[in-house]
């Protein structure tokens, strides 16, 4: 038995698992219809996929939240885990899983897979015949994964490094690699069955204030992780920054560096897939202004070039979106999507240059590092300051790296800490920002900058 | 077994049991206490280590009984927790933390202290410690005293305290934990104290190379550890010896976690072990609302306190079992709390698993859980039966 099987085994004896049968579930997977698979999708549909969030308690309000999607011509399903799964709390979801189904009232925040079962939830997940995406922000997801994927449910989101940074204070980031990479060989084989199982990175972070360099070497990073174990079908994301023509230079860079790195580390022979979440930061508390940014969004993703656009709610700012909240935000992405002909191609030379040169010098930097293992080499790059998220809340993160935006909204670097971008980067980056204000209206910038669309 | 000991010999010296570790495998050795350790060892696997060059012979050792420290800090929150944290992954034992705004208050310990740690503050903070300090520290017998706290005080508190040695800060200017100076000095210590140990110092006739705590050694086995045995993280190793009790636990098993360089962090129970602790651990028995409970669940009265033997040396091994998972749950507040929930895997070693057989660990393990977590939860159990996990930490090339 391999030391993966032996693993397996121990993490699915778990107390909350109604006895795991590995056989029946690869049986599952290998006869599961090829709709399930978003890799399959993103192969076949010729179109932006549009996937909303969302994950309701019990069985009976999921369904609902679905057929409302379903209703709306979602593409892509979601399965929004509950924040006590998401912490391994199996104990505290199974209590307000009941309560919430005793009393109407709902006690989570999203569906407690694990608590429901996979045999329970398969039914549902199969019935719509659409891919589902898990999205849920698990440091240690494997057993998370395993119940996904046996129910049915073949796009996961989450990495290392984008499942932790802006989620968790102080859980330990080697373990959240390790613990990864075993959700990356579960994914690598299951996806020798039947269609491959997508991984999909995290990209909005924080959601404030990353600048598009960071953004893309953790894309890139959690890529090659993923593609090390063997996965076939990945999709690098990231989200609205505030700025149009930063956003269709981070698409252009992002691609075209996915496929370099790919190929660096031998790998020809995976798809990868690019994602755009609409606006990730503060919301306007008006719904029409949400709902016109919401459309902006849209737009921005045509011009991008995403293969998949994930959505917000106008009622983002006031809550859990409701679902009919949400499967009319569907509604009218797919409008959009429909009526948006004959854009103009964008290319920015100068920026994308400049974007290209900080990323390769940060990836160097990574790759140069002393460590005998991709992984180790990141978590290093990550604990020397080499790679900082801005805002981030992790004790491991360097948070020395102060950004901005310039009179075009564009994200700019203006102290680097650790990050060694190219000097003649780092001044192009000053150089668009106004720096001869006192420091308090700088920060009173910076704040302004972060609520830029409310 | 590791596979880098080939042309390697391995010798761990506990306080009852010599463990030699050659490419052929484990042999254990019950020590003769009328003997000198070298004596001892040599009489007993002197064939073995005549073969080997002096380079090729590791040792580590907790025979020396290991140094006791007592921390002095400004805060809980801080320098009492991240020096606290250094102490045990350095092998070292704590005999009591005093906080400083207390220290008029605290009773004074009256053991021989190996080590004081005096800690507190960023270095951009001044006038943390006063004559308070002085006055505490007249008062009790120490061997060694360190200073890892702000370098404002460090002048102050060396003109005051005599042979104070000085570090850089434990606590950076982000509030994070900067382990490595204190670290090294305490293993330095740890050295130290073995080369002024006749009968451990001799073990320097048959090895060239430095002799580790066995603790330090066992905390840099457990990333490996699955090289070997059926564990999934996060788990914990529990070391049951005579006199103390390890714990290795997995980080993210606590929500309060320091950035170190190691994955897995130690606690270590000066008071809990089968036979020089013998007393203190069936005191903390005592004292423990469902020890009643456990004892009927075994079959067996309070009288077996009394008792000595084969039966009652494995009543008090279950009991240790019980009272170590009890001590690092939430229902006792200690230094921390595991989410034992969250336990995939319980790995056990030391004379423990000599003792005990595999369903009479898991049997208490149940019971523990039913009983204090109300849980079913079911961590796997495993034995390291030839009481060889150390050998996979002691790799000589990364020594």
């Amino acid at each position: 038995m391999s030391l993966l099987q032996e693993e397996r085994n121990i993490i699915l004896n778990n107390e909350y698992v109604d006895n795991f049968d590995f056989a029946e579930v690869e049986e599952f997977v290998k006869n599961a219809s090829k709709n399930l698979f978003i890799s399959h999708n993103f192969k076949t549909k010729n179109k932006m996929l549009v996937q909303p969030r969302g994950g309701f308690p019990t069985y009976n309000k999921m369904f609902a939240l679905y057929e409302f999607f379903v209703d709306a011509d979602v593409d892509v399903l979601p399965c929004t885990i509950d924040s006590n799964t998401r912490l391994n709390d199996y104990a505290t979801a199974k209590k307000m899983l009941r309560l919430s189904e005793e009393n109407e009232v709902d006690m989570l925040n999203g569906f407690p897979l694990i608590n429901h079962g996979y045999r329970t939830a398969r039914k549902m997940m199969t019935h719509f015949d659409r891919p589902i995406s898990l999205r849920h922000g698990t440091p240690d997801a494997r057993l998370l994964i395993e119940t996904a994927i046996a129910s049915g449910i073949f796009e996961i989101e989450g990495g290392p490094i984008t499942y932790l940074l802006p989620y968790s204070k102080n859980f330990p980031l080697d373990k959240a690699f390790l613990y990864w990479k075993y959700v990356e060989r579960v994914c690598a084989n299951y996806s020798k069955l039947n269609e491959p199982i997508n991984r999909e990175s995290f990209g909005p972070l924080t959601a404030t204030l990353v600048p598009p360099c960071i953004t893309i070497v953790i894309q890139l990073l959690e890529m090659l992780l993923s593609l090390e174990e063997g996965v076939k079908s990945f999709s690098v994301s990231f989200s609205q920054t505030g700025s149009m023509n930063q956003d269709i230079v981070m698409g252009a860079v992002i691609r075209k560096m996915a496929k370099y790195y790919s190929n660096q580390i031998g790998v020809d022979d995976a798809d990868i897939h690019l994602v755009y979440h609409q606006w990730m930061g503060a919301f306007p508390m008006d719904p029409n202004f949400a709902s016109q940014l919401i459309n902006m969004s849209t737009v921005i993703a045509t011009m991008v070039g995403a293969d998949k656009i994930i959505t917000k709610t106008n009622q983002e700012a006031a809550g859990i979106p409701t679902k009919e909240a949400n499967a009319e935000t569907v509604a009218n992405t797919q409008y959009t999507l429909r009526i948006l002909k004959g854009l103009p191609n964008i290319v920015d030379k100068e920026e994308e240059e400049n974007l290209t040169a900080e990323v390769m010098a940060i990836m160097e930097a990574v790759f140069n590092d002393s460590a005998d293992t991709l992984w180790r080499k990141v978590f290093n790059s990550i604990k020397n300051g080499t790679i900082d998220v801005p805002f981030s809340p992790h004790i491991i993160n360097n948070n020395e790296m102060i950004t901005i935006r310039d009179a075009k909204k564009n994200i700019r670097i203006i102290k680097r800490g650790k990050v060694p971008i190219p000097d003649r980067c780092f001044e192009y980056e000053k150089a668009q920002c106004d720096l001869t204000k006192d420091t308090t209206s700088i920060v009173n910038d910076i704040i302004h900058d972060i609520g830029i669309m409310q | 077994m590791s596979k880098s000991i080939n042309n390697k010999l391995l010798i761990d010296v506990g306080s009852t049991y010599f463990k030699v570790c050659t490419v052929h495998g484990v042999q254990q050795h019950f020590r003769d206490f009328n003997k000198d350790i070298f004596d001892d060892l040599t009489y007993k696997c002197g064939d073995i280590i005549h073969n080997y060059h002096k380079d090729d012979v590791h040792v580590c050792s907790s025979a020396n009984g290991g140094l006791s420290t007592l921390i002095i800090g400004i805060t809980n929150s801080f320098s009492l927790k991240y020096a606290t944290n250094i102490a045990f992954n350095s092998g070292i034992n704590i005999i009591d933390t005093v906080l400083y705004k207390e220290i008029e208050q605290t009773s004074i310990p009256s053991d021989l202290i190996d080590v004081v740690i005096v800690v507190g503050g960023i270095d951009s903070v001044s006038s943390i410690f006063d004559k308070k300090l002085f006055d505490y520290l007249e008062k009790i017998n120490y061997s060694n005293i360190v200073y890892v706290g702000s370098e404002k005080e460090a002048p102050y508190l060396k003109e005051n305290i005599e042979n104070l040695v000085t570090l850089p800060n434990i606590i950076t200017n982000k509030l994070h934990v900067e382990e490595e100076n204190l670290k090294e000095y305490l293993t330095n210590l740890y050295q130290a104290d073995i080369m002024g140990k006749e009968d451990i110092k001799h073990l320097y006739d048959i090895t060239s190379n430095q002799i580790y705590s066995t603790p330090y050694i066992v905390n840099k086995t457990l990333p490996l550890i699955d090289s070997k045995f059926k564990v999934a993280n996060p788990y914990i190793l529990i070391d049951i010896g005579g006199a103390t009790t390890d714990i290795h636990y997995s980080k993210d098993l606590v929500d309060e976690n320091m950035v170190t360089e190691n994955e897995y962090d130690r606690l270590v129970f000066k008071k809990l072990g089968v036979y020089k602790s013998k007393e203190s651990l069936i005191f903390a028995a005592k004292n423990n609302e469902f020890v009643y409970e456990l004892l009927a669940h075994l079959k067996v009265t309070e009288n077996i306190f009394d008792e000595s033997g084969e039966k009652a040396t494995r009543i008090l091994m279950q009991l240790a079992i019980f009272l170590v998972l009890c001590k690092v749950s939430t229902y006792r507040k200690a230094y921390v709390n595991l989410k034992l929930n969250a336990l995939n895997s319980l790995v056990f070693t030391g004379g423990i698993t000599k003792v005990l057989k595999q369903e009479e660990i898991e049997d208490i393990v149940s019971f523990f859980y039913k009983k204090i977590l109300n849980s079913a939860h079911n961590p796997t159990i495993v034995m390291d039966n030839n009481y060889d996990i150390w050998t996979l930490g002691m790799n000589p090339e990364k020594n």
